[in-house]
């Protein structure tokens, strides 16, 4: 039938609808359609030195039974090895959907074969990526369990080499089939629906390119009858149609005028009113439409040659009866041409005509409803009604009905698009992928991807390369090189931060100090955790970086250490001796403590006599002697000019080691004989506070210097409070921190 | 010494591995690797080691090379050894092990035999 059409569109070559004016895309399509059937793929011919094989992954332990595989299948197909199970899930992590066919064997270290199933499952990989088993092992419940966790076919060893080919060629052409069917079958039937619409267009389209008529008339027809339709079997279940029912009755709709082509031109484009005459010959053109139908020689069965002779026979009846050819009544009338009907007068009444001009959407309505234009049924009335906002025409423009088409073209086009989208899906990806690590070798950083199950960590490719370790390390706790790096309590305190995250709240900041190429480094981990759409949430695993941060932290650590040390003597200054006794006081309880405040004598005559370089000299020269003179753990500060602090652990004989102390500093330095007065405070005598202490050992000062210089004195609790040695300005106390103080003690 | 001597000295089938790999190019390399296969090294270390897991994959990687080839009779004593393994050690173990070793040296001894005349 249709064929006997090609030749009045000479832009369509018989036998060839795809080309000329047909878009490159469905000429494209057609092309991965025949690939399909030809059972090639469109993007991996074979010899097709321009497209990438399939990818077959084998997972063997032994190398021998790889290359013997590899042999067997090299040729046609991309092979990656892997010899254990964890390694095999790392592959199938990277290549996803890229791998046509897992080759896995069932004894292997590290993970088996099943436990790799189980996590294909688990993970639905097994949807995407087939797999065949080969073992030795041929027990039934072997094969059983294998079959039941998912694989697609079992081979037993030995094996036959052609047996193991014809295997696997059949396994990735039954998936890859299968994966394309649904999309195939959509295809197809989008494409046959699109030829037909075509034909019928252009049939259409001869008889109103006659009528004079505008063309659009078949095209709002059949528009409006899809929207009656689809609205009518959300009204009612009276007419049980189906989607299908509604595109073919649409379809056919477009051929309801067909046999105006038998009325002749004059009375068809008469721009008067008809006579009698001249209407009983318009009248005949529903049977002559339906009579050409009927006399097709072929495709007189086919579904949308049956409705669109419904619908040309019967489209001028009315509901009462009072229509023509045949006067039918009621549902006597086939729905196809009681919708049709209905559709044609409105859009007759819409449009202008040789014989009329455009009657509005609101009017052409009320003429409908109100009988003007015959009878209609009563629902299908109300039905009109109920879509009329939908159909409503602006100024009786095209603009709704358009619009309507605009978002049924996109709808289409949606659905066309679906149909590609794994391709475009793995493009995609690959893009991704390729950015991903390109970015990720630029950083600088090693990039990981953690999951808790399997226990797997994942190294970007620089990552491991940097670390010279395998991009999949299994069971990291267990794995010796990792544990050399980090140790097996950070691993653990690191796994422990990521399983405290929360969904809303995943990512962590965890600093370390790892072995990094031979020496101990400070590391900062960035992770975040990922978590299972569950309810309630899973913590799966983390995504992460590792940033080497050692130079930042040591030039932190000098800043530190700059603020809490003395420029000149490199001693502790005050506030952090201070803090340091208070840490000791509190942390060791069981110890007793000794705390010395001391200055040098006559230190402000050097200054004077000598200047102040000299000055300065003197104090580095006593700073040094009274380092050497303590013990490591003392600590040693220079609290103001030439005032010094000791605080001492001592067990007993404390006299003895304050005497050492004592002599060890009094000296000559360039002929400046130096002494030093004393004043000592024990923890035994005042208790552990700080500030008591400190107190306690200037009033000993003091007393010490008022005997003369260059003796010490230990507190004892009858000295007179009120008189200090150490000067005025190093007793003056942040307010803050006094009142920081007042509530340690109150506490 | 032909492939099928060889064959015979090591106790396999050359017809039977040629009728399944079907080309005697493939049967002569991977019998010819077959010397360089770690397996056979690690079952020793292994069951010097006591690592019986690690025994049973290696008697039992072992067997399926000599499925592939044809090797019948060291394919015969790897796979009793495998199975007495397969769960641990079994009192079994150690004559079958000595069993392997000694298929073992006379399939190697016969590769290495037919290795050196086809080269000359």
């Amino acid at each position: 039938m249709y064929n006997r059409h090609t030749h009045v569109m000479p832009y369509f070559p018989a036998g060839s609808f795809f080309r000329g004016p047909v878009c490159e895309n469905v000429r494209f399509r057609l092309y991965q359609r025949q690939c399909r059937r030809r059972g090639t793929t469109p993007y991996c011919q074979k010899g097709d030195p321009m497209t990438p094989k399939q990818k077959i992954l084998i997972a063997d332990d032994s190398e021998m039974n790889r290359a013997i595989l590899s042999e067997m299948l090299g040729e046609e197909y991309e092979i990656i090895e892997v010899e254990d199970g964890a390694a095999a899930v790392a592959a199938l992590q990277k290549y996803g959907a890229e791998l046509s066919l897992l080759l896995l064997d069932i004894v292997m270290p590290k993970m088996d074969g099943f436990q790799v199933l189980e996590i294909m499952q688990e993970r639905r990989w097994i949807d995407d990526v087939p797999v065949v088993m080969i073992s030795s092992e041929s027990a039934s419940s072997h094969v059983e369990r294998a079959y039941d966790l998912g694989a697609t076919d079992f081979i037993s060893r030995p094996f036959d080499a052609r047996v193991v080919h014809r295997r696997v060629v059949n396994t990735i052409l039954l998936y890859s089939k299968q994966k394309k069917l649904i999309d195939l079958v959509m295809e197809q039937i989008y494409e046959k629906e699109k030829q037909s619409s075509l034909m019928v267009d252009i049939l259409s389209h001869i008889v109103e390119f006659r009528n004079g008529e505008s063309g659009l008339h078949v095209l709002h027809i059949r528009t409006l009858t899809e929207l009656l339709l689809k609205h009518l079997v959300q009204m009612t279940d009276r007419y049980p149609l189906t989607p299908a029912d509604i595109t073919l009755i649409s379809t056919a709709s477009a051929l309801h005028d067909i046999g105006k082509i038998s009325i002749p031109g004059e009375i068809l484009n008469k721009p008067g009113r008809l006579t009698d005459e001249e209407f009983a010959i318009m009248k005949t053109h529903s049977a002559v439409g339906a009579a050409i139908l009927e006399e097709l020689p072929f495709h007189q069965n086919e579904p949308l040659v049956q409705t669109a002779y419904e619908i040309c026979r019967w489209h001028h009846e009315r509901y009462d009866g009072r229509g023509y050819p045949d006067g039918l009544k009621g549902d006597e009338i086939p729905l196809s041409a009681q919708i049709v009907a209905m559709a044609d007068v409105y859009d007759a009444l819409t449009s202008e005509r040789v014989y009329k001009k455009a009657i509005p959407h609101k009017e052409a309505l009320q003429m409908i409803i109100g009988g003007q234009c015959g009878t209609f049924n009563p629902l299908l009335l109300q039905c009109l009604q109920e879509v009329s906002d939908q159909i409503r025409k602006p100024e009786d423009g095209h603009n709704g009905l358009s619009q309507y088409e605009v978002r049924k073209a996109t709808e289409e086009l949606l659905r066309r698009e679906e149909l590609t989208a794994s391709d475009r899906t793995l493009q995609l990806l690959e893009h991704e992928r390729m950015k991903y690590s390109f970015f990720a070798a630029m950083s600088g950083e090693i990039q990981f991807e953690f999951t808790l199950s399997p226990p797997m960590i994942t190294l970007s490719s620089w990552g491991a390369g940097h670390l010279g370790m395998p991009e999949t390390i299994m069971n990291p706790l267990q794995d010796q090189a990792l544990l050399s790096i980090l140790g097996e309590e950070t691993i653990r305190g690191l796994v422990a931060n990521i399983q405290a995250t929360t969904p809303d709240q995943p990512i962590i900041q965890y600093d370390c100090e790892a072995h990094l190429s031979g020496e101990l480094r400070w590391v900062r981990f960035i992770c975040r955790a990922t978590w299972s759409p569950d309810e309630p949430p899973q913590c799966t695993g983390a995504i992460g970086k590792a940033v080497d941060i050692h130079e930042e932290r040591k030039k932190l650590n000098h800043l530190e250490r700059e603020a809490a040390h003395d420029a000149l003597t490199g001693l502790l200054n005050h506030k952090y001796a201070k803090m340091q006794i208070k840490d000791m006081l509190k942390a060791r309880t069981d110890c007793h403590f000794a705390l010395a405040v001391l200055d040098l004598d006559r230190f402000k005559s050097v200054n004077d006599t000598y200047g102040h370089m000299f000055g300065d000299e003197v104090l580095v020269y006593s700073s040094g002697r009274l380092k050497h003179s303590v013990r490591g753990n003392d600590i040693v500060a220079r609290i103001g000019g030439d005032e010094f602090l000791i605080f001492i652990e001592y067990q007993q004989n404390l006299e003895v080691i304050v005497d050492r102390i004592f002599s060890a500093l009094i000296c000559t330095y360039k002929n400046f004989p130096i002494s030093v007065s004393m004043g000592v405070a024990r923890t035994e005598a005042v208790g552990r506070d700080y500030n008591a202490l400190f107190k306690a050992a200037d009033q000993a000062l003091y007393t010490a210097k008022r005997t003369g210089s260059g003796k010490y004195c230990f507190y004892i609790d009858t000295m007179q409070p009120g008189e200090t040695m150490v000067s005025q300005i190093e007793n003056m106390k942040d307010p803050v921190k006094d009142t920081e103080e007042k509530e340690e003690e109150t506490t | 010494m032909s492939l099928t001597e060889c064959y015979i000295a090591l106790g396999g089938s050359y017809e039977e591995v040629l009728s399944r790999l079907s080309s005697e190019r493939l049967v002569n390399k991977f019998v010819l690797k077959f010397l360089t296969d770690p397996s056979y090294d690690l079952l020793v270390r292994s069951m010097e080691s006591k690592d019986w897991p690690e025994a049973f994959r290696a008697a039992h990687t072992i067997k399926g090379v000599c499925q592939n080839l044809s090797f019948t009779t060291l394919y015969q004593s790897s796979n009793q050894l495998a199975e007495a393994l397969r769960n641990g050690y079994t009192p079994e173990a150690p004559a079958l092990f000595d069993q392997v070793c000694a298929d073992y040296e006379r399939t190697a001894g016969a590769i290495r035999a037919y290795q050196a005349e086809s080269e000359v």
